[in-house]
């Protein structure tokens, strides 16, 4: 903490970029910083290599998947899952709304009907993985059932306590966790899992106890109650 | 297994990312923005799906609170469909750029809950167009970030811990400066210290 020694002029600008860089500039200052991003690349280019080299610090954070109804606010709010009704009538009908799209359309659910009903064709079943998560001094029970990359939770019982839920975590192989969110009270919680987690025996699921919401930093923050591998069904 | 295995493997997991940033990550990540600049849902969807998680989890780091974090990322997919077509010319690798619109739009919601002045210039850096990155400032940048880690644990732990906390709780000079019980100008004099140590030790 010697602040006696200034910094050079060098030093100066590239702690300014730093600074830019974190948000940690106000008022003029901060104006000023950023009008220098257009008239100086060498500094607009620290202040990127800044971005580059302190987005790693996100790394050590632990994934944390959001509800389902996230990606629907953002297909609504982006207009790319309008209620029927709230679609633009001007707005050119896309091809499966016009009459060749509902012709395919139809031979495409004829094609799948006839091959439905063809006797002895069993439908290509996707791998299937169970998991029976048991805490050890509760009765805690929630059954976890992965059928491709369909994935259900059932809280069978032992419901979390007053003001706190339980929030559920699948750890991958190399001992990585993504939360995969909180387990809801009642009825089942039912997910398709993204690209990057693929449902494997060295996988395992976990349920911890937090706070009613979930973790409130993402990060577990109460103690693991129960946990189990996947087998293969 | 027992339990107490199932919280040790848990707490051992912040040493490795779920998805490890690799040159065939970045390629897929690009291609994809590039996808979705050209209105692609299909690619949108799949943006999201490798990237949401992480994203909400920084959302959840600077605000502390669910439903917060899950609107600010609605926000911040929003804004990532809107931008894509600006990304190819900003210079910054896929995850950066998405790490940092997530993280200032946090901030941002921050700031705006304790009102304060709104500020989060960074986004300007990356709209100014640049003729980076050469492949071989990417390699460059990607061995820093390897090294990030490394070089914060030789800081000073208070020091450390101060550029973790502005960086992924949106931790301000005033927040350093009481938390440390220390005028602004002194947390200020030496989090720039730091900051350049650390820069000195990633780029040796």
């Amino acid at each position: 903490m010697n602040d006696e020694v200034q910094l050079t002029p060098l030093e100066e600008d590239e702690a300014l970029a730093a600074e830019l860089a974190l948000g940690l500039l106000e008022g003029a200052e901060a104006q000023a910083a950023v009008d220098r991003l257009s008239t100086d690349p060498a500094f607009a280019q620290a202040v990127r290599d800044w971005q580059e080299r302190l987005a790693g610090l996100a790394d050590r954070l632990t994934p944390v998947m959001a509800p389902a109804r996230a990606r629907q606010g953002i297909r609504q709010r982006l207009g790319h899952a309008l209620p029927p009704l709230e679609n633009d009538p001007l707005e050119r009908a896309p091809w499966w709304r016009r009459p060749i799209g509902a012709l395919s359309g139809l031979l495409a659910v004829a094609a799948v009907a006839a091959f439905l009903w063809l006797p002895g064709q069993d439908a290509p079943s996707a791998p299937r993985y169970g998991a029976e998560l048991v805490a050890q001094d509760t009765d805690l029970r929630v059954d976890a059932r992965i059928e491709g990359r369909e994935m259900r939770l059932a809280l069978q019982s032992g419901p979390a306590a007053e003001g706190r839920d339980w929030e559920v975590w699948w750890i991958g192989g190399d001992g990585a966790a993504v939360s995969l969110g909180v387990m809801p009270r009642n009825g089942e919680m039912r997910m398709t899992l993204p690209e990057g987690m693929a449902p494997s025996s060295q996988v395992s699921i976990a349920l911890s106890d937090e706070p009613e919401g979930g973790s409130p930093t993402g990060q577990a923050t109460g103690p693991v109650v129960a946990v189990a591998d996947l087998t293969r069904l | 297994m027992t339990p107490e295995d199932g919280l040790s493997k848990v707490a051992r997991t912040d040493i490795k990312d779920v998805l490890p940033v690799t040159d065939a990550r970045r390629t897929e990540l690009e291609g994809l923005i590039a996808r979705v600049a050209l209105g692609d849902r299909a690619a949108f969807d799949a943006l999201y799906d490798a990237t949401s998680a992480k994203l909400h989890a920084i959302c959840l780091s600077v605000l502390k609170d669910r439903p917060e974090a899950e609107e600010t990322l609605q926000e911040v997919y929003i804004r990532i469909w809107q931008g894509a077509a600006r990304y190819a010319s900003n210079g910054l690798s896929p995850m950066t750029w998405l790490i940092t619109i997530a993280r200032n739009r946090a901030i941002d919601r921050l700031r705006a809950r304790a009102s304060r002045p709104v500020t989060a210039p960074e986004d300007a850096a990356a709209a100014v167009p640049s003729d980076e990155p050469s492949p071989e400032s990417a390699t460059i940048m990607a061995q820093e970030r390897r090294m990030l880690h490394e070089c914060l644990a030789q800081l000073a732990g208070p020091q450390a811990g101060a550029v973790r906390a502005v960086y992924l709780e949106g931790v301000t000079y005033a927040d350093l400066a009481e938390r440390e019980g220390l005028p602004i100008n002194t947390v200020r004099s030496w989090l720039r210290r730091s900051l350049l140590r650390l820069k000195d030790c990633v780029t040796q």
